[in-house]
């Protein structure tokens, strides 16, 4: 099973550190993790997903409690959170193409943000299977380069 | 104004502290200074590592927070060990360590070592002091993570430039500690958990208590021991559980687990409620969680660590809390449960289980010398085991009374014995302290012996010499058919010589007919005595 934590942390040096090295340590699995400032600067929020039977995942969220640097672990249900990430992914194109590669873009709310002579870069916000699907509908123009920046999460209400 | 290391100083002062534990150098030299005027005694140790473990035997005798103190580098990086022991068996030590100028921090220089970074997975908490002005904060602090909740060892490191800076205003009484992402678990557990273990004990009717160092850790012997009084409830209990219960007590049917009573683990195996309290279901007192959840057994899970709970067990009741407060609490309901038929199995299982083991008399059977050191030992004396096959035979055949049996059940660290030895027995000196160790332990710490003559500590040492690191070679023996490799030990050193060189009386033991007056004369020594008891090499544990 998937699970999305919502992880507020002391923003201090060496919290990300503890945080990783629990999950190396435990042989837990890190799907995607993204850091931030909160509203307080002396305050993070970390969304961090995982994998793993029903006891890992609750494991993770006791060690995570554990952590005195963490103030605050949320476990979030999908259905219940928005989760968003944000990918720029460089694709090739030809004059023959192009076109339909706009189209695509055009479709999934997807945003060229830079076009070059052979390849443009695209900037998408979407849930994270969204995300994989638009990399999957793009793969055959060629792909040249991918970063994502893992999910982010917020509870609904 | 004070500088930082006077202001430490003064923290541990305020704490209560009248000893520590360490080894100087020049990152950790303004803090020393600072002692120069302080009633604060320093015992020098021989090594860094023994002052972490010094600390743990004043802290487990004490109940208190103990401290020791390294400079940075490998002064820190040597008290690694001792932390990761400390940490493994939830001790609460504070550890504080000298660092290089926090200027020079990440570049590399002289004995830099980036101790926060290294002992993270080895300390419930760290801090890297960066300003003087936090030092009386960070100490309350570290005292208060320390001693609460689950009990461990908290590192402070500070740069030598901040134990010099000057600082404004001491005043530590006025600090309050609180540290938002740290809420130990209320004292009394949740009162609808709590009911729901009621129903399951009186729905029972082979109930179990398995009891773990947690219980003796939280302070909770009595309130354990006065629920089992009370509800009849047996139980077996860890190795590092020994000592909730004595060991001539009607309810106590033993040591768990592959080093235990096989009594004790089929007592496990045949009850239908088994309540674990204070232990972390590690592979040495149950190697198979899996096979417990099967089957109707309802298991209750006691424990301060939410985190302990269902990592290797999945219980059907957890509760969370202290356990002196949980069992106060129990022991107040109304519990109806009868267990006497269960009690007779239990006396019926006990005599019909047979011990197949087979202990060599040639020298000194080594089950034979626990017991008769144990048994002549006073009622509230404390017996440190170190580990190997000495630990082993000694938590097995121990004659718990009401003292103490420390050992490293959970990092199983050799060399543990003599310098905890020490710390116990400068923390209580009107106490009796014995450290058992073999012949490989005790060469991993007899420079210590130097730290215990020096400081007058009357250390009373027992070595059970096999001439082999008998552990190893055992597992060498059952593994891998007697293909003894790296296990030999010879005969030296000559430890009348050692016994001489540090002052120390010896005795030397090679004969069970002269193992009682050679106890008797051991025991009744005020002086420092080194005894050498030679077990035959071929004994094993199982």
């Amino acid at each position: 099973m998937k699970g999305i934590f919502s992880v507020l942390v002391e923003n201090q040096s060496g919290v990300l550190s503890q945080i990783s090295g629990l999950f190396a340590r435990r042989g837990f699995n890190i799907d995607s993790l993204a850091v931030g400032e909160t509203e307080n600067h002396d305050v993070s929020s970390m969304t961090i997903v995982s994998t793993g039977d029903e006891r890992t995942i609750d494991q993770i969220e006791k060690q995570l409690n554990k952590k005195i640097d963490v103030i605050k672990v949320r476990r979030l249900q999908e259905r219940s959170c928005i989760c968003l990430e944000m990918m720029l992914i460089k694709v090739s194109y030809t004059p023959s193409n192009r076109g339909s590669l706009l189209e695509i873009c055009l479709i999934n709310d997807a945003r060229i943000v830079h076009m070059g002579a052979k390849d443009m870069i695209i900037e998408i916000h979407a849930a994270p299977d969204e995300i994989e699907n638009f990399i999957e509908l793009v793969r055959t123009f060629g792909i040249k380069e991918i970063q994502r920046t893992g999910t982010v999460a917020l509870k609904k209400d | 104004m004070i500088n930082g290391a006077e202001a430490m100083v003064k923290c541990l002062e305020a704490e209560g502290i009248t000893k520590i534990f360490g080894y100087p150098g020049v990152a950790i030299a303004p803090f020393y200074d600072g002692l120069f005027d302080s009633n604060i005694e320093h015992i020098l140790v021989r090594q860094e590592q023994a002052a972490g473990h010094a600390a743990s035997g004043w802290a487990r005798i004490s109940r208190k927070p103990a401290v020791c103190v390294t400079t940075s580098g490998p002064g820190a990086t040597n008290l690694i060990t001792a932390l990761a022991t400390a940490y493994a068996d939830s001790i609460p030590i504070i550890a504080i360590t000298g660092q290089v100028d926090s200027e020079l921090l990440g570049r590399d220089v002289f004995q830099e070592a980036d101790i926060t970074g290294a002992a993270e997975s080895f300390t419930k908490y760290r801090y890297l002091v960066k300003n003087a002005e936090d030092l009386p904060r960070i100490f309350k602090e570290a005292f208060y993570i320390a001693s609460s909740g689950r009990r461990g060892p908290v590192l402070i490191d500070v740069p030598i430039d901040i134990q010099k800076q000057e600082i404004e205003d001491f005043d530590y009484d006025r600090i309050q500690v609180d540290i938002r992402g740290y809420k130990p678990p209320k004292k009394d557990g949740n009162p609808q958990q709590v009911q729901k273990v009621v129903e399951a004990i009186n729905q029972s009717k082979k109930p179990l208590i398995c009891a773990g160092g947690g219980v003796i850790l939280g302070n909770g012997e009595e309130q354990v021991r006065a629920f089992c009084e009370k509800t009849g409830i047996p139980l077996v209990h860890t190795m590092m559980g020994i000592g909730v219960l004595p060991k001539a007590h009607p309810l106590y049917f033993g040591m768990l687990g592959n080093n235990g009573k096989p009594y004790a683990n089929r007592a496990v195996d045949q009850s239908d409620l088994l309540i674990i309290v204070g232990a972390r279901v590690a592979d040495r007192a149950i190697a198979k969680p899996k096979n417990l959840e099967k089957g109707t057994r309802t298991i209750v899970h006691i424990d301060i660590d939410t985190a302990e709970i269902g990592k290797n067990l999945g219980p059907t009741i957890p509760l969370v809390g202290d356990v002196g407060g949980i069992f106060q609490t129990l022991t107040k309901e109304n519990i109806t449960v009868d267990t006497s038929a269960w009690l007779d199995k239990l006396r019926e299982i006990k005599t019909t289980t047979v011990d197949h083991r087979k202990f060599s008399d040639e020298f000194v059977n080594p089950i034979t010398f626990v017991k008769e050191l144990s048994a002549r030992m006073d009622e509230d004396a404390v017996y440190v085991a170190d580990v190997g096959q000495n630990q082993l035979w000694s938590a097995d055949n121990y004659i718990m009374k009401s003292g103490r049996f420390l050992t490293t059940g959970g990092m199983g660290t050799m060399g543990y014995s003599i310098p905890a030895a020490i710390g116990a027995k400068m923390c209580r000196p009107d106490k009796q302290v014995v450290a058992v160790c073999g012949d490989g332990s005790f060469q991993m710490a007899m420079n210590e012996l130097a730290t215990a003559r020096v400081n007058d500590v009357p250390l009373k040492i027992v070595i059970m010499r096999n001439h082999y690191l008998g552990l190893v070679r055992e597992y060498q023996y059952n593994t891998y058919h007697s293909r003894y490799e790296g296990v030999q030990l010879y005969d030296t050193p000559h430890y009348d010589k050692i016994a001489a060189a540090y002052d120390m009386q010896y005795i030397y033991v090679d004969d069970n007919q002269k193992v009682e007056s050679s106890i008797e004369e051991f025991l009744a020594m005020d002086d420092a005595c080194l005894m050498v008891c030679e077990v035959a090499s071929e004994n094993n544990v199982k």
